[in-house]
């Protein structure tokens, strides 16, 4: 079985000209997708031997994002911007990271501690979500000594809301536990911030040097209408999906909970099916309502998933469109119904700013209402702390994460800007790098924004279709467990294979890891014998052999970033002018002909 | 007064051409008669062997020998000039590089004596007479040299100092060659005389190209009108140019007709042929196997096209001269 | 005494053979040469082989549509299709060239195909020498 190896030639390099493939430009952290995509693409069939690959793959992926695992059951987006999009399909990179997930979560309770020196100073952590426990794994790494501070009994934040058909439990507490357990990381549970507790000021006492807050944005929104709250809105069996999920992540909710119950979902987000298929599953005759429209090209779309539309829709739930709640109805102290004026335009230049048309307005029955618009953070406490702006806005800046009104108070995650699980395990990264350059009296800013480059996708004769993902049927799959199958071991390699390591070579490095080549043999091209023929720039598939003017003859040369030292190019050359140096393969050809036997003088 | 150099001119298995081309210099030739003394040129004067063998050793400065060597005259003329020559110059494709006539290598010595005085339909020879080495008749004995198995360059049997491929060599490459010889201005022993690029770099085709060249149905030059302006590849005709030594002047190419190769390959390149069957195999499109097949099926004759100067010089082809023991039969 | 045909064997290293200890230092089997794309083989490699002794040149490539480097396989097939076309006006029969696409991670049938190759061969014989 092949041993990688992560050092030396094999080492993926810094992004010279910041050239990347797509998948990993989009990718917040930048993982290095195709390397490891082109590991697991070599993976053995024996499955035995796949595992000692598979464990190779994940620790190599584990030192930079421990939270890979819960990644290939919730993110994807690079799969958003993969060459391979419009020719067939994006490559399953999510459904690729699930498949070393469910190996390496195995493993990943024996796996054994970090070698750590933690001598430098301490730091507090708020909030162990993912932002927090990513801050927190990389300042450990770099020797730094890190108390979490977390409000609840759990580590995870926000991604206790992502259902059990989706993510796991095993999965998410796993990454979590592991996490603190290999870099010795010190957890206090049950630590608020505020109420007179804990308090920035306290912490600096305590001795820590600097503190990053990531506590997320718990404060659900409340239901509007026009700038004010909805009336009705103090009935019962009105519920928050926040708060919704969270107790059905506590295992509070029991199976049937709202059997012969109509339930009515507001809200068009991600989290908003979530609460409805949960609530299906739970019984619930289940309908979704949205300002939103059908069509996710406008600027007015429904923002939640293709795929969650599709398993809600499959599921039997009906999603009611550009519908916006204008009353609440209830029958004695409990909700009965809602009022839904027609809504016809989301957005406009200026931003969140609905319209509605009160003609068209439609009635719908309800027992109970789940109200998923949005969460938002504590302000007040926030304002306390000195950490707004005039205008009330956080004011951190958004490249460093350093707070701007106090310079050893770092913000990322969902607290300082809602988004992806992946965008906040970014800031926790950033945070961690700037905390480092902070106390270690470095620029905190220089060389910390990029652009980065993608490149193009590859030609080929043809392009592969994307594999059909597996769901289990709607009717079989109304309890918890996932029902997207995942790749098998032949399928992962398959799909591993598909992909087209449009990157280039120094981001890689795949190949050498694995010792199916030293090192990359660069191009060189014999300006002296080039006669500007054009036989190389018509067969490479990567374009990087091109032609230029040189005194008014074309010669050609090779864009070393985007050459793969496939060898094409050496190959057709019909004046013999390309040479990849220090190419072995000569050496070899050479040891092999002597060695036969009765060879022929020429 | 100094003595004029020495300089024979000699033709083996040649067409003529060669020496065509030496007088095609023009009035330059007789500039250049002028400056040196020809000791041998059979087919202009009138000097015999013997007079080369009654020299002493590198009496000649320059001997011009074209031709490549199929029989044992020739080797016995190569073999002469070169002890009483300074410098050996392989004058044109055949003795470079073995010429058109090493396509005669791609069958047996056997198969053309059969072909040639017994098979071919035109032949009327009831007794199966064959030449023989030597013949005894009315008492006397005449000899014929003897035709040997293979087509040979002029360095698989002589030491050889520069080469100057072309079927013929352009004139201005034998002006510059002779020049060389005269001033002392000699390039390295073992050199090509002539430029280090293949033809693309000077074609005025060149700069036209498309910057993908793909080539999805091959066709012959007489089967189609080619445009005088666009890549023959381009096409889908085959020009041997992007593989072959330039310094023609594109003299094929500027009357519309494709490179055949005759100017040999680049330097570092001792196939030729090889070289140019990569290339082109990498230019075909084709969307499946089997359409690629086809359109390679389309080529008529890939070996005679790509190996028709170079055959005996090329991997398979080359051999260097094995003697049959002496006063065998044919 | 029955002739043993030497086979001269080139394996894409992304198809065929990867997952072994495959470290650079590992012996490479006799005859082989590890390539880390079909697409390599040089026209010229093919024929120096033959001058040099070979009765026969397999090469590995990887499955149609599979190529890590995108088409090199298919080159390869162009390649040698035309090439088998002058191999034979050189009197090499074209059964001397094979090409055998397959994706074989430990390499657990190459043996088996060079063994297949050499009984074929051994049928047409030592190669005519030129």
């Amino acid at each position: 079985m092949w041993t990688t190896v992560a050092k030396g030639p094999a080492a993926v390099e810094a992004a010279v000209k910041q050239l990347l493939p797509p998948c990993q430009v989009q990718c917040p952290i930048n993982e290095d997708i195709q390397r490891t995509n082109v590991l697991i693409s070599l993976l053995p069939d024996d499955p035995a031997l796949a595992k000692q690959g598979i464990i190779q793959i994940g620790d190599y992926l584990y030192e930079k994002n421990p939270f890979f695992a819960v990644c290939g059951y919730v993110c994807g987006l690079c799969e958003l911007e993969c060459n391979y999009q419009s020719k067939g399909g994006s490559i399953k990179r999510r459904l690729l990271k699930r498949f070393l997930a469910d190996t390496y979560i195995d493993y990943l309770d024996r796996k054994e501690e970090l070698d750590l020196i933690k001598h430098k100073e301490n730091i507090a952590v708020v909030g162990g979500g993912p932002s927090g426990l990513m801050a927190a794994w990389h300042l450990s790494k770099r020797g730094y000594r890190v108390t979490i501070f977390e409000a609840s009994d759990r580590l995870g934040g926000a991604l206790w809301l992502i259902p059990r058909y989706r993510l796991p439990e095993k999965v998410l507490a796993s990454t979590c536990e592991n996490i603190v357990r290999l870099a010795g990381i010190d957890v206090k549970y049950n630590a608020e911030m505020g109420n007179g507790k804990l308090s920035l000021e306290k912490l600096q006492h305590e001795g820590y040097s600097a503190v990053f807050m990531a506590k997320g944005t718990p404060q659900p929104r409340a239901l509007t209408f026009m700038g004010a709250e909805v009336e009705g809105g103090d009935l019962s069996g009105i519920e928050y999906g926040h708060t919704f999920l969270y107790e059905v992540s506590h295992g509070n909710i029991s199976p049937n909970y709202f059997k012969g119950k109509k339930v009515v979902v507001i809200g068009g987000g991600n989290v908003a099916f979530d609460a409805a298929r949960t609530a299906k599953r739970l019984g619930g005759d289940t309908a979704l309502v949205c300002l939103e429209c059908e069509d996710k090209k406008s600027k007015d779309g429904i923002p939640a998933d293709h795929e969650e539309i599709r398993g809600a829709w499959q599921e039997g739930i009906r999603t009611i469109y550009s519908r916006g709640v204008s009353k609440i109805f209830g029958a004695g102290n409990n909700v009965s119904g809602i009022e839904c004026p027609k809504c016809t335009q989301v957005f406009d230049d200026a931003g969140f700013n609905p319209k509605f048309d009160v003609s068209d307005t439609i009635k719908l029955d309800a027992d109970l209402l789940i109200v998923t618009v949005g969460q938002g953070a504590d302000r007040a406490a926030l304002q306390k702390d000195n950490l707004l702006d005039e205008r009330g806005r956080i004011a951190v800046d958004p490249i460093t994460m350093q707070s701007l009104n106090r310079e050893w108070v770092f913000i990322g995650g969902d607290l300082r800007r809602i988004g992806f699980m992946v965008d906040a395990m970014r800031d926790g990264i950033e945070a961690a790098e700037s905390i480092e350059r902070y106390l270690r009296g470095l620029d905190v800013r220089e060389g910390r924004k990029w652009t980065l480059e993608s490149q193009d996708i590859p030609l080929r004769r043809y392009y592969l279709g994307e594999p059909e993902i597996e769901w289990t049927p709607p009717e079989k799959r109304m309890h918890f467990e996932l029902f997207e199958h995942g790749f098998t071991l032949p399928q992962a390699v398959h799909e591993a294979r598909r992909c087209l390591t449009c990157g280039p070579c120094l981001s890689c490095k795949a190949c050498v890891s694995v010792g199916i080549q030293n090192s990359l043999s660069e191009v060189e091209v014999n300006a002296d014998r080039c006669s500007g023929c054009g036989v190389c720039t018509s067969i490479c598939y990567y374009g990087a052999a091109q032609s230029k003017q040189v005194e008014g003859k074309r010669k050609s040369f090779t864009d070393t970033f985007k050459c793969k030292s496939c060898g094409m190019c050496v190959v057709a050359c019909p004046s013999g002018a390309r040479e990849l140096v220090g190419d072995p393969m000569h050496a070899r050809i050479n040891e092999v002909y002597a060695n036969l036997s009765g060879a022929i003088g020429g | 007064m100094a003595e004029k150099p020495k300089v024979a001119i000699c033709w083996l298995g040649a067409c003529g051409g060669c020496d065509e081309a030496i007088v095609d210099l023009n009035e330059a030739i007789l500039q250049v008669a002028d400056q040196i003394n020809i000791v041998l040129w059979p087919v202009a004067l009138d000097f015999k062997y013997h007079h080369i063998e009654a020299m002493k050793d590198k009496e000649i400065t320059l001997s011009i020998i074209s031709g490549a060597v199929r029989n044992s005259e020739h080797e016995e003329v190569a073999r002469l000039l070169r002890e009483k020559s300074q410098i050996v110059l392989a004058f044109g494709a055949c003795a470079s590089l073995g010429g058109t006539s090493g396509l005669a290598n791609f069958i047996t010595k056997q198969e053309i004596f059969d072909w040639v005085y017994r098979d071919a339909p035109s032949v009327v020879n009831p007794n199966g007479t064959m030449p023989q080495t030597v013949t005894k008749m009315n008492g006397n004995t005449v000899t014929l040299p003897e035709l040997f198995e293979h087509v040979h360059t002029l360095a698989q049997v002589i030491d050889v100092d520069y080469y100057l491929p072309g079927c013929p060599p352009p004139p201005d490459l034998i002006a510059a060659a002779i020049n060389a010889v005269l001033t002392g201005a000699l390039p390295p022993k073992g050199s090509t005389i002539g430029p280090r690029v293949a033809l693309c770099d000077s074609c005025p085709r060149n700069q036209r190209k498309p910057a993908r060249i793909e080539i999805k149905e091959i066709k012959r030059i007489h089967e189609v009108e080619a445009n005088p302006d666009l890549c023959f590849l381009e096409q889908g005709i085959i020009c041997m140019g992007s593989a072959t030594r330039g310094g023609c002047g594109e003299s094929c190419i500027s009357v519309n007709i494709p490179c055949r190769g005759c100017g040999g390959p680049v330097p570092g390149v001792d196939d030729s042929g090889a070289r140019f069957l990569s290339a082109l195999a990498s230019m075909l499109k084709a969307e499946s196997n089997e359409d690629a097949k086809r359109v390679i099926d389309s080529i008529a004759d890939p070996a005679g096209y790509f190996y028709r100067f170079s055959q005996p010089s090329s991997t398979l082809g080359k051999k260097p001269l094995e003697k049959a023991t002496e006063g065998e039969n044919v | 005494m029955a002739y043993d045909p030497n086979v001269v064997c080139f394996s894409c290293k992304f198809g065929w053979d990867y997952v072994s200890d495959n470290k650079p230092e590992t012996k490479v089997p006799e005859n082989r040469v590890p390539v880390v794309c079909c697409g390599k083989v040089e026209s010229n490699h093919i024929l120096e082989a033959f001058k040099a002794g070979a009765d026969g040149i397999l090469i590995l490539a990887c499955q149609e549509g599979d190529c890590h480097y995108q088409d090199g396989n298919f080159q390869t097939s162009k390649k040698v299709y035309l090439l088998q076309k002058v191999l034979e006006t050189f009197g090499v029969e074209r059964e001397r060239v094979r090409i055998e696409m397959g994706l074989d991670p430990e390499g657990a049938r190459v043996e088996q195909l060079v063994k297949e190759m050499k009984t074929d061969l051994s049928k047409l014989g030592p190669v005519k020498r030129f």
